[in-house]
């Protein structure tokens, strides 16, 4: 039975940081699976999905990639992972749309609007937030990917989302994501 | 003839550079009627010949399949080549001979596609929207391009390791 666990780092960026952390993973046994990092301004982050060798768990590994990894400082967490969370499925045919929504940087943009699309039944499944324009006049953009089980759930989410526009003082726009498969 | 599996990566043959074709050899016949019959019996909408085993260049297309979509309704074309493109547009992209994963691609708008029918006769075919990607997606088949050789960007689009000018 394969046994998974995720880890998570982050660190100052630097070059190395991504060859170290995969090849301190392989000397370990480690394989992996799903991934995900970026750079949130000077930091490096990492989130991945391994699949553990036998005879390690995911405190062992934790620990031990830890003091591989020990160059370059990085903040690391290792958790077990649920079997069933593991597990592949086929990508589901669910609709799926793009939403930007950017205006004068203020503190709970992104609170009002991930609770307006949790309401209308809509699932976050990717989310970039970004403070852009100039320091005295600071942007803030967010774009998110939103799966709605029904199309026509759309345009509700799309009537609770313009009504949040003169509440936040932000602009956006709902569109389908032109998804094609040949 | 009959409905063939279509080919899922890492199988080799969809990473090959396929052969030009010449309209009078019977076994061209029979590629394209594989292709009708597999295509038939898919949920998708095009297939190229690589994609059932054969590594020549052959595409079927018939945007009509999909919901809302008519185009030039079925078109089989032998030899085809993309001579120009227009309007770069990023789609989101799958292909069922990867299946399970999709990735923002760069694509075009409009596209002119000429190709051989299977009587020798020259198509010109000036393509527009989900037309045009599925021709730029087949023609991609027969040079061994997948989507994931084109894949532009990892997530959203807004963000992608822009320099401050």
């Amino acid at each position: 039975m394969d046994r998974f666990a995720i880890v998570t780092a982050f660190g100052q960026d630097r070059p190395g940081i991504v060859a170290l952390m995969a090849d301190s993973l392989y000397r370990l046994g480690c394989n992996i699976e799903d991934s995900c990092m970026t750079r949130l301004r000077g930091e490096f982050t990492m989130m991945l999905m391994v699949r553990l060798p036998a005879g390690i768990d995911a405190d062992t590994l934790g620990s031990r990639l830890t003091s591989k990894t020990a160059p370059l400082d990085l903040a690391l967490l290792c958790r077990a992972l649920p079997d069933q969370a593991a597990t592949r499925h086929s990508a589901p045919d669910v609709p799926t749309f793009m939403l930007s929504v950017y205006g004068a940087d203020h503190p709970g943009i992104v609170a009002q609007v991930a609770s307006t699309v949790a309401q209308q039944g809509g699932n976050i499944t990717d989310m970039n937030t970004r403070v852009i324009g100039s320091g005295e006049v600071p942007v803030y953009v967010m774009v998110l990917e939103i799966q709605l089980p029904q199309p026509q759930q759309a345009e509700s989410l799309r009537q609770a989302l313009d009504a949040l526009k003169p509440l936040l003082g932000v602009d956006l726009t709902l569109r389908p994501l032109e998804s094609v498969t040949f | 003839m009959a409905i063939r599996p279509i080919l899922q990566y890492p199988h080799q043959g969809l990473k090959s550079n396929s052969a030009a074709v010449l309209p009078a050899d019977p076994a061209v016949d029979d590629v394209v009627q594989d292709l009708l019959d597999t295509l038939a019996a898919s949920p998708g909408v095009a297939l190229a010949a690589p994609q059932i085993g054969h590594a020549v260049q052959i595409i079927v297309v018939d945007v009509s399949r999909k919901k809302g979509e008519t185009g030039h309704g079925l078109v089989v074309l032998l030899n085809p080549v993309i001579l120009a493109l227009e309007g770069r547009k990023i789609v989101r992209e799958g292909c069922l001979s990867a299946p399970d994963y999709t990735g923002n691609v760069l694509r075009h708008e409009e596209a002119i596609v000429e190709g051989l029918a299977q009587d020798g006769r020259i198509i010109t075919i000036n393509a527009r929207g989900f037309e045009a990607l599925a021709f730029q997606h087949e023609v991609d088949h027969l040079n061994g391009m997948l989507f994931l050789d084109r894949i532009q960007s990892l997530s959203t689009d807004l963000f992608r390791r822009k320099t401050r000018g």
